[in-house]
């Protein structure tokens, strides 16, 4: 079927796309997305809007509102990687059985001193993880935590010692 | 520490975590092993998260010129090319999603199934909205179908495929709501059992995490009425607190007044008199009559009889003279009856008996015209009120014997039929008072949602 063959509908949805065309680039440059992040956040959004059209009262504010969920979503998904990465990091030189003693010995104060400046909740949950090698599942049962909410908790703890060991917040992209 | 550092471009991919996860770890590592230099230039690439909380300033951004702009054009461009196409097409998808529905409909049940297992063309999207929509409909007609049509829209969600629609999200929100809305067909239709597990599906796929918040807000509002049924009051008001806030997130001032609606229906279940006429205040504020005056005369009768509850019936009276157009304009008649019923009860508080009897024998014959015997019986109650207090026993007991005779004739409800019982024999013995017509009054009302009100059947 070609678009002509409903007009109104499109034309509807084309006029609303150019009112809030300046909005959107203004949001994203706010949550500071790189371009070639948006196209699926933006395409999710929209999607959204049109087959949800009818229960939608004001589209404008709507996809607004949802557009910077997901800029935040993005960018927890973007923090949650660089988590990851530092969590497996440090469980992998923690574990690694070929470092020269001396080297070992400066690894652990070094990890000690950034627990350290944890606050105490996350103190005790990483040093069981690395120190003593549990999973969540066992972290869970031992500090009391639901097996539901205990990824979140690591999480948190994670960003904070990632904070201590890298620095804190989220990227500031360059222009350009 | 390794002595190659990585290049400032490397960093600032790895603290955006857009790179591989070898060289996410490998420069972790060397960030770890507590290499200064790289810190300083990891430290200039950061700002605090909370920069992201203020709101955006769309008038400076908009003049603002930055090297991303042309960047963003292309992108929009793209997209929205794409959704237009995909809009202009949506109405014939609609179409042919209802054509299927019908079509559907129209086999025997058994074959239903067997089409939707395995015929390709019935693999639609659409058709599995249109599903959703017939369950939702057919609830307060008839709760069977809305279970066996909620059951095809399940079944119809689990045969699409991500593609089909729009990607993840699509499919997410797509079967989250089917099981939702089966489980909302069951709780209606009293099966309990059967409610909780499809609940408990539809809450497992939201906590996934991948459904859309509009999507997520409407499944939230329907769990809030499971919680409410099974009584568990505080958790229906904090999810529907859940989907307040994503309505207020999203803009939806409308859909937020409607969910202060139903918060404010739990505070009134719960006896919190205050709390629900607070919430019902907040909801006319933000609901548009214009837009949605059911949805405004809905609340508006409700604080009418929050009021007139509470004992402020003067308020509850001048509130309903001015709300008195909408019931007009309405022009439904279950609306018109609605009015009717609330006048009584308002003449009734303000001790205007004569007016209220008009009004309450009116009601009672023409819900028993329309076969709502339940409600007839609820006016009927009302009516003996009246009785009571007008000194006429004779017109009580033969209210009650009424009643209960109807009650007895659907046999179901023990509960209702003892409480009916004892006011009978109250009334024979010119021993019923007001307080016991309202203490059957509130227990039928409190069990009506448990009652299969329908002729009993031959066992």
């Amino acid at each position: 079927m070609s678009a002509l063959d409903h007009p109104q509908v499109e034309s509807s949805l084309e006029g609303f796309l150019r009112q809030v065309r300046p909005r959107l680039k203004s949001l994203f440059a706010h949550f500071r997305i790189p371009p070639q992040d948006t196209e699926d956040i933006l395409q999710q959004a929209l999607l959204a809007l049109i087959y949800h059209r009818e229960a939608i009262r004001d589209e404008e504010a709507w996809l607004l509102g949802t557009l910077r969920n997901k800029c935040l979503l993005y960018w927890r998904e973007q923090r949650r990687k660089l988590y990851d990465s530092v969590d497996a990091t440090v469980l992998e030189v923690m574990a690694d059985p070929v470092a020269p003693a001396q080297e070992g010995d400066d690894r652990h104060r070094d990890l000690t001193l950034a627990l350290e400046r944890l606050p105490e909740r996350c103190r005790s949950l990483l040093w069981l993880r690395y120190r003593q090698g549990y999973d969540p599942p066992e972290l869970a049962e031992r500090l009391g935590y639901s097996p539901a909410s205990i990824s979140k908790v690591t999480t948190r703890c994670l960003a904070a010692l990632t904070r201590q060991l890298i620095g804190a917040g989220v990227c500031r992209r360059k222009a350009g | 520490m390794s002595l190659r550092h990585p290049k400032p471009d490397a960093l600032e991919q790895f603290v955006l975590g857009r790179l591989g996860s070898s060289e996410m770890r490998e420069i972790a590592r060397h960030l770890l092993a507590g290499c200064r230099r790289c810190q300083d230039v990891t430290e200039t690439l950061w700002e605090p998260v909370e920069a992201f909380e203020a709101p955006p300033d769309f008038a400076a951004a908009e003049t603002a010129n930055d090297a991303h702009r042309d960047g963003y054009d292309i992108v929009l461009d793209r997209v929205f090319e794409r959704i237009l196409a995909t809009g202009s097409q949506l109405a014939e998808q609609r179409s042919v999603g209802r054509r299927l529905y019908e079509e559907l409909l129209q086999c025997p049940a058994e074959r239903r199934h067997l089409l939707l297992a395995n015929s390709q063309r019935f693999r639609n999207r659409m058709l599995c909205e249109r599903l959703i929509e017939g369950s939702s409909e057919a609830c307060f007609e008839d709760p069977r179908r809305a279970i066996e049509i909620g059951r095809l829209a399940v079944l119809a969600g689990d045969q699409l495929a991500v593609g089909e629609c729009g990607g993840d999200e699509g499919l997410a929100g797509l079967t989250t709501r089917a099981w939702a809305h089966l489980g909302n067909a069951f709780r209606i239709s009293v099966d309990l059992a059967s409610a909780e597990t499809a609940f408990d599906k539809a809450e497992a796929l939201l906590n996934e995490g991948s459904v859309t918040l509009i999507e997520k807000a409407k499944v939230l509002s329907l769990l809030a009425s499971w919680r409410k049924e099974q009584q568990r009051f505080g958790e229906a008001a904090q999810i529907l607190d859940r989907a307040a806030a994503i309505y207020k997130k999203l803009g939806q001032w409308s859909l937020l007044g409607r969910t202060l609606l139903q918060k404010a229906l739990i505070c009134g279940e719960a006896g919190d008199g205050e709390g629900e006429m607070k919430l019902l205040r907040q909801a006319l504020d933000l609901i548009d009559p214009q837009a949605d005056p059911r949805l405004f005369l809905a609340a508006r009768h409700n604080l009418i009889n929050a009021l007139n509850e509470a004992g402020r019936v003067r308020e509850a009276f001048a509130l309903l003279y001015h709300t008195r157009p909408l019931y007009l304009q309405a022009g439904d008649r279950m609306n018109l009856l609605k009015l009717r019923w609330l006048e009584g009860v308002v003449a009734f508080g303000l001790k205007r008996i004569d007016q209220a009897e008009a009004a309450f024998r009116e009601v009672r014959d023409s819900f028993r015209d329309l076969g709502l015997d339940y409600d007839a019986a609820l006016a009927a109650l009302d009516l003996a009120g009246v009785y009571i207090l007008q000194g006429r026993p004779a017109d009580v007991s033969r209210v009650a014997e009424e009643t209960l005779a109807t009650f007895q004739s659907y046999n179901t409800h023990r509960e209702a039929i003892a409480a009916l019982l004892v006011f009978s024999n109250a009334a024979r013995m010119n021993q019923a008072g007001l307080e016991l017509v309202r203490e059957v009054s509130d227990l039928l009302k409190r069990t009506r949602k448990h009652f299969n009100f329908h002729p009993a059947q031959p066992s």
